[in-house]
């Protein structure tokens, strides 16, 4: 099963030249039809056919079939020899637990340095895809509502300094945003690190935006708001600037963080953009790059699109 | 939802359960819209229980619990054996959860065991051994 995409493929080796970050989605509300549903069940190990019917209720296993369909066509998209099916991805967890691509060792195959995260809501799939480092995603529905009390969580989980700036938010709905906002980032950033969430608990690291004056050209695809950056609450003077941060607003109604390694190997102390390209798809009907639209807005981070 | 086998999708009659959770259509024309009959979940396996696991009484309280939060229709199921996951619980439903477990019983939760509890059975067992050496 060929993955034909309009146009451009293979990305893979776009990519690793270009040191860019894509993120795919999925609106599950826009996947009915039956025949495609069957289509990517194919796709999956019966392990993952297992998992997806152990889900409770209808929703939950689309949902899980949905994640599951995006993440094996996502990656087949990356190949830089011949066509990969993404029915024959394999895929293993790492010892912490953070899935990844096993790939199969043949002769003169070597496996691309490909890194992918997935994150899901009832009404988005996403999977984020970078070469070279390590990239972790989280995406939260804007209006989701928060069960306990917004401070009471925040003092809970969050550090001291994210417990103030959101103590300091007057407006309950715009702190519950804030709030929502702060927990993909965090959340980002373990998934990325991939080591569990006990090596790195939400209370040892504190992520805050640094406002940076808008340097950037009239239509300068360059958003350069604000940076968004992490110290370990432990030290507050090492800042860990290994990592950097996306913030969107997509398709409306979701919040979405990134984040990823800095790629060390291009050089400069300061940070580079993150070249970041949003793709909507309906894998094997229709791929939309939605960067540049409406559908991406950028709320944090310095992205290049 | 089709039933997901090894060797085929099984296809039965429309419901109007599923229509009832579906969101309206974005925009998209020439998709054509099922639905589908809900599928019974096969019950899980009974395992044996060494008597160190916790109370009916607890394990029912972490259901409750659960339900409220997932805000899991009334005839759903939720047992020992259920895991948030596949409840559709994320990450901050898992937290959400213990906050209010930690409410109800009392107890305080470390973030690590918070974010590593995976079914009703082990946020049930932790509770009662939390409760165990607070009374100590």
């Amino acid at each position: 099963m060929k993955i034909q995409i309009n146009g451009a493929f293979p990305y893979g080796l776009q990519m690793q030249n270009l040191r860019e970050t894509h993120l795919w989605y999925i609106l599950p509300d826009e996947v009915k039809r039956v025949a495609l549903l069957k289509q990517y069940s194919e796709l999956l190990s019966p392990c993952e056919r297992e998992n997806v019917n152990r889900m409770g209720g209808d929703q939950l296993k689309k949902r899980a079939l949905l994640a599951r369909a995006l993440v094996r066509t996502t990656i087949a998209r990356y190949q830089t020899n011949c066509e990969m099916n993404p029915r024959s991805l394999k895929f293993r967890k790492n010892i912490y637990g953070k899935p990844e691509v096993e790939w199969q060792t043949e002769d003169n195959f070597i496996p691309p340095p490909l890194h992918f995260n997935i994150s899901h809501t009832s009404s988005m799939i996403a999977c984020g895809v970078t070469v070279n480092v390590p990239i972790g995603i989280d995406v939260e529905e804007k209006q989701r509502r928060i069960k306990n009390n917004v401070i009471a969580f925040a003092r809970r989980y969050f550090s001291p300094y994210e417990v103030e700036l959101l103590t300091a938010i007057s407006d309950p709905e715009i702190q519950r945003q804030e709030f929502i906002k702060l927990w993909t980032l965090k959340e980002a950033y373990v998934k990325a690190l991939g080591k569990g969430f006990s090596a790195v608990p939400f209370k040892t690291f504190t992520i805050r935006f640094r406002p940076k004056a808008l340097r950037s050209l009239p239509g300068s695809p360059v958003s350069e708001a604000s940076e968004i950056i992490i110290d370990s609450s432990d030290d507050p003077s090492i800042l860990t600037n290994n990592w950097q941060f996306a913030l969107l607003e997509v398709a409306g109604g979701h919040y979405a963080s990134i984040c990823t390694e800095k790629d060390k190997s291009i050089g400069g102390e300061g940070t580079m953009p993150m070249k970041l390209t949003v793709r909507k798809t309906i894998p094997f009907v229709e791929d939309v790059c939605v960067s540049g639209t409406d559908a991406v807005v950028a709320l944090g981070g310095i992205i290049e699109q | 939802m089709a039933s997901l086998t090894g060797a085929s999708l099984n296809f039965t009659s429309l419901s109007s359960s599923f229509n009832r959770t579906q969101a309206p259509l974005r925009g998209i024309s020439n998709v054509n819209s099922v639905s589908f009959q809900s599928i019974r979940m096969r019950p899980g396996s009974l395992r044996f229980r060494v008597s160190c696991a916790a109370k009916p009484e607890t394990v029912n309280k972490v259901c409750e619990i659960v339900r409220k939060q997932l805000a899991l229709p009334e005839d759903s199921s939720v047992t020992g054996e259920s895991k948030f996951a596949a409840l559709g619980a994320d990450s901050l439903d898992t937290v959400e959860i213990v906050m209010g477990l930690e409410e109800e019983f009392g107890i305080s939760v470390e973030e690590e065991s918070a974010q590593s509890i995976t079914t009703v059975q082990d946020a049930a067992d932790m509770i009662e051994k939390l409760i165990k050496s607070r009374d100590a």
